[in-house]
């Protein structure tokens, strides 16, 4: 990961393409576009990535779309997906109620 | 559209529980107890089960495992419940879910309700 | 906080057999997971296993789940359902979820047997009602006992995409097309060639262009691709299809070794993120072991036996099994894995194309391109062979590990020889006594019994089928060829369906005999109008 920390790295315009709006992220609804411009912005890893604009931290937690935003960033940043390290795995691992998490056995 | 498998080739006899009724949207449908309401739904043409917050797109299974959370719906007032791995009970009351609530977004929508 | 010895995340097929060993070694486990049933995927997988005997090949895997669970019950390795971890923490505390509440785990060992996620890949309308996962569909079929659809395109041709669409077709659904963006074929040619039969038409390298409908899918378009997976202009079909499968591969879920702090690296060829293991299966962190898809993407029968090693490994970390004893349980273990990682899709061969057999045969590039092999390539495979009266005809053309057939002929005219790759060949100096027991073993329904001459210009062809309702004796149909097309009328002679025979029926059909090298599948008319 450290080598892509080289902010300079990608300082091209965004420019619009025909599939931007491609939904990628099903549960938080972001689309292709989003992404690309959120590298554009700045954002080069995946929990920066995750923070800004809250892909995979929907419901299902990045199930179904970790592996497409993955390979969206690295495409924009030029480099191969498995130079990026997926965003941080936090506890719970499932979407989990509050009452549940509160309801600890002594 | 009779989408139940009555004798598979290699399963043999389907076996289900007893035929219960739920409620979806306020119309009444039966579905066997047990079974994931997402089935229920499915036999009974179902196909939308939500639509999403921000885009107001439809929704329905996808995974059927419980990992996607696309099938969510409003399942006895609660909402995001996993209808693919939650068990049909009798007396459920499954809604659409619109966003995480029952309401619909437009009036037009409201209407068809 | 209760304490175990070990602590097995994950009920599929390598969990249990995880679980298993190690209770057998005297250690206390518990197994956790998250779904209502225990199995994984093994009670969605209703065909026959590939490999040999040890790999509990020609067992539906369905069955394979049930010896499990009465094995793991017997060994006395507790199975907790419904509860989901949701942590791995220091010194090996597990939280899981059970019911309403949390509660706290403590082992000495930890195996990690989660499995894999199915990938996806977008496509205009890949979020409508319709579009669903290939393991949806699976599930819907042989769990639930409902029809995804009545109308399906298939995207993805390896084995999940090839043993998905057949097992939609056994249950009456029309799947229209099988498409995939590669050139060629990803699964075994056999499973390909099964559905080939059944009239389904590949289309590669074509993908989905958009998938069609407002509230939930009503059609969709392919369109041809050229080498640098652009669309061809000119080249979209539309299908009216009321459901879009997607089958495109598998990624580790291994989240809860990346958080438990194990050593984690990106590795495409075992299918994305997976732990960094020792050749015992164990990760950075000593005592926390991983097997099955979590550490790379195989079949359910790698996984047994990886789970089994894991579970050897973990009790002998934990002090119940000498070294001495766990190096030759290891020994056996491992001659039965590099079995399985034998042959053309053998992990160490994926992404290249193979252009001959073992035999030094060329591979046939319509099985690959198609999905069928053609007339004109299937003589000079070493399983077709021509002789006087019943004999086997095995259109097995590809090296996978694979061997029922060479002990299910009582006669012993199937010659596999020991290396479990080699195509079966047929040893014409003993006479085939019609019985079927081929057939119906061949988890690759690959295997025919051909008269080519039964007297009146007809030839007889003894095949297997899952489908019902089943022929009756004297009904005539229509035969197909290989490539699923009507050949000519065909009468059904027999319809075999023995205990031995495990749910195939062997049915044999009269053709004309310029027709028994060709025909290959039996349509009832019946069924043909309403397909």
């Amino acid at each position: 990961m450290h080598e892509l920390v080289d902010r300079s790295l990608k300082d091209e315009e965004f420019e619009e393409r025909e599939d931007d709006d491609m939904l990628i992220c099903r549960c938080e609804e972001i689309t292709k576009g989003e992404i690309r411009r959120a590298v554009h912005d700045g954002m080069y890893t995946m929990a920066e990535i995750r923070r800004y604009l809250r892909c995979t931290m929907g419901l299902c937690q990045g199930q179904t779309c970790a592996k497409l935003v993955k390979g969206i960033v690295a495409k924009e940043l030029g480099v191969s997906p498995d130079k990026l390290e997926p965003a941080t795995s936090r506890s719970p691992m499932r979407p989990t109620e509050m009452y549940i998490i509160a309801n600890e056995e002594k | 559209m009779e989408v139940r498998i009555k004798e598979h080739p290699i399963l043999g006899e389907v076996k289900k529980g007893r035929l219960v009724k739920f409620t979806h949207d306020g119309q009444v449908f039966e579905g066997y107890e047990g079974e994931p309401i997402a089935v229920a739904l499915k036999a009974a043409g179902v196909l939308v089960h939500r639509y999403t917050e921000k885009k107001h797109s439809p929704r329905g299974v996808f995974c059927a495992i419980g990992r996607c959370t696309d099938c969510v719906m409003i399942v006895n007032g609660e909402p995001n419940i996993r209808t693919c791995v939650t068990p049909l009970k009798e007396g459920m009351t499954v809604d659409t879910q619109y966003g995480t609530s029952d309401e619909p977004f437009v009036k037009e929508l409201k209407e068809a309700k | 906080m209760e304490r175990y010895d070990l602590i097995v995340i994950g009920a599929g097929p390598s969990g249990l057999s995880a679980g298993i060993e190690a209770a057998k070694a005297g250690a206390s486990v518990i197994i956790f997971d998250e779904n209502e049933k225990p199995g994984g995927q093994l009670f969605k997988q209703i065909h026959k296993f590939f490999g040999s005997k040890e790999h509990r090949a020609k067992v539906r895997g369905f069955n394979i789940g049930y010896q499990l669970l009465k094995e793991a019950d017997e060994a006395g390795a507790k199975v907790e359902l419904l509860a989901t971890v949701l942590g791995i923490y220091q010194d090996k505390e597990v939280v899981v979820k059970i019911k309403d509440g949390i509660k706290h785990y403590k082992a000495d060992s930890i195996i990690v047997a989660t499995g894999a996620a199915e990938n996806m890949v977008p496509f205009k309308g890949w979020t409508l009602p319709g579009v669903i996962g290939a393991g949806a569909a699976q599930t819907m079929l042989n769990l639930h006992g409902i029809l995804p659809g009545k109308k399906v395109l298939m995207l993805g041709s390896g084995n999940v995409g090839l043993v998905v669409s057949y097992q939609l077709k056994q249950c009456g659904c029309d799947v229209v097309a099988l498409v995939d963006a590669a050139p060629r074929i990803g699964g075994y040619g056999v499973h390909a060639a099964k559905i080939s039969r059944m009239g389904i038409p590949f289309y590669l390298p074509y993908t989905i262009k958009k998938v069609e409908g407002t509230d939930h899918v009503t059609g969709v378009t392919i369109a041809k691709l050229d080498p640098s997976f652009k669309f061809i202009e000119g080249t979209e079909m539309h299908f009216d299809v009321d459901t879009v499968c997607v089958a495109v591969g598998l990624s580790p879920m291994s989240q809860l070794l990346k958080m438990a702090g194990c050593k984690m690296e990106d590795n495409p060829r075992k299918g994305g993120q997976v732990p960094i293991i020792d050749e015992h299966g164990q990760t950075s962190i000593p005592g926390i072991f991983a097997a099955g898809d979590v550490s790379g993407i195989e079949e359910a029968s790698s996984a047994m036996i990886e789970g089994r090693q894991a579970g050897i490994y973990a009790a002998n970390y934990l002090g119940y099994i000498e070294d001495e004893l766990m190096k030759e349980k290891e020994d056996e273990l491992d001659k039965a894995l590099d079995g399985l990682r034998q042959g053309m899709f053998a992990p160490s061969n994926r992404g290249k194309k193979i252009e001959k057999t073992e035999e030094g045969i060329d591979i046939s590039n319509n099985l690959l391109a198609k999905g069928f092999v053609a007339d004109e390539e299937i003589e000079r495979f070493p399983g077709v062979v021509h002789k006087l009266g019943i004999h086997p005809v095995m259109e097995c053309t590809q090296n996978i590990p694979c061997n029922p057939c060479q002990d299910a002929c009582p006669k012993k005219c199937i010659k596999i020889g020991s290396k479990i790759t080699s195509l079966p060949a047929v040893d014409e100096s003993v006479d085939c006594i019609g019985c079927g027991m081929c057939v119906a073993s061949c988890p690759g329904q690959a295997i025919f019994l051909v008269n080519e001459n039964v007297g009146e210009g007809m030839a007889e062809i003894t095949l297997p089928y899952e489908i019902y309702p089943l022929p009756e004796v004297g009904e005539k149909g229509i035969a197909l060829s290989r490539a699923g097309h009507p050949l000519c009328i065909a009468e059904v002679i027999k319809v075999r369906t023995g205990l031995a025979f495990d749910k195939t029926a062997v049915l044999t059909i009269r053709v004309p005999k310029e027709f028994a090298m060709k025909a290959r599948f039996y349509k009832n008319e019946k069924l043909a109008k309403s397909v």
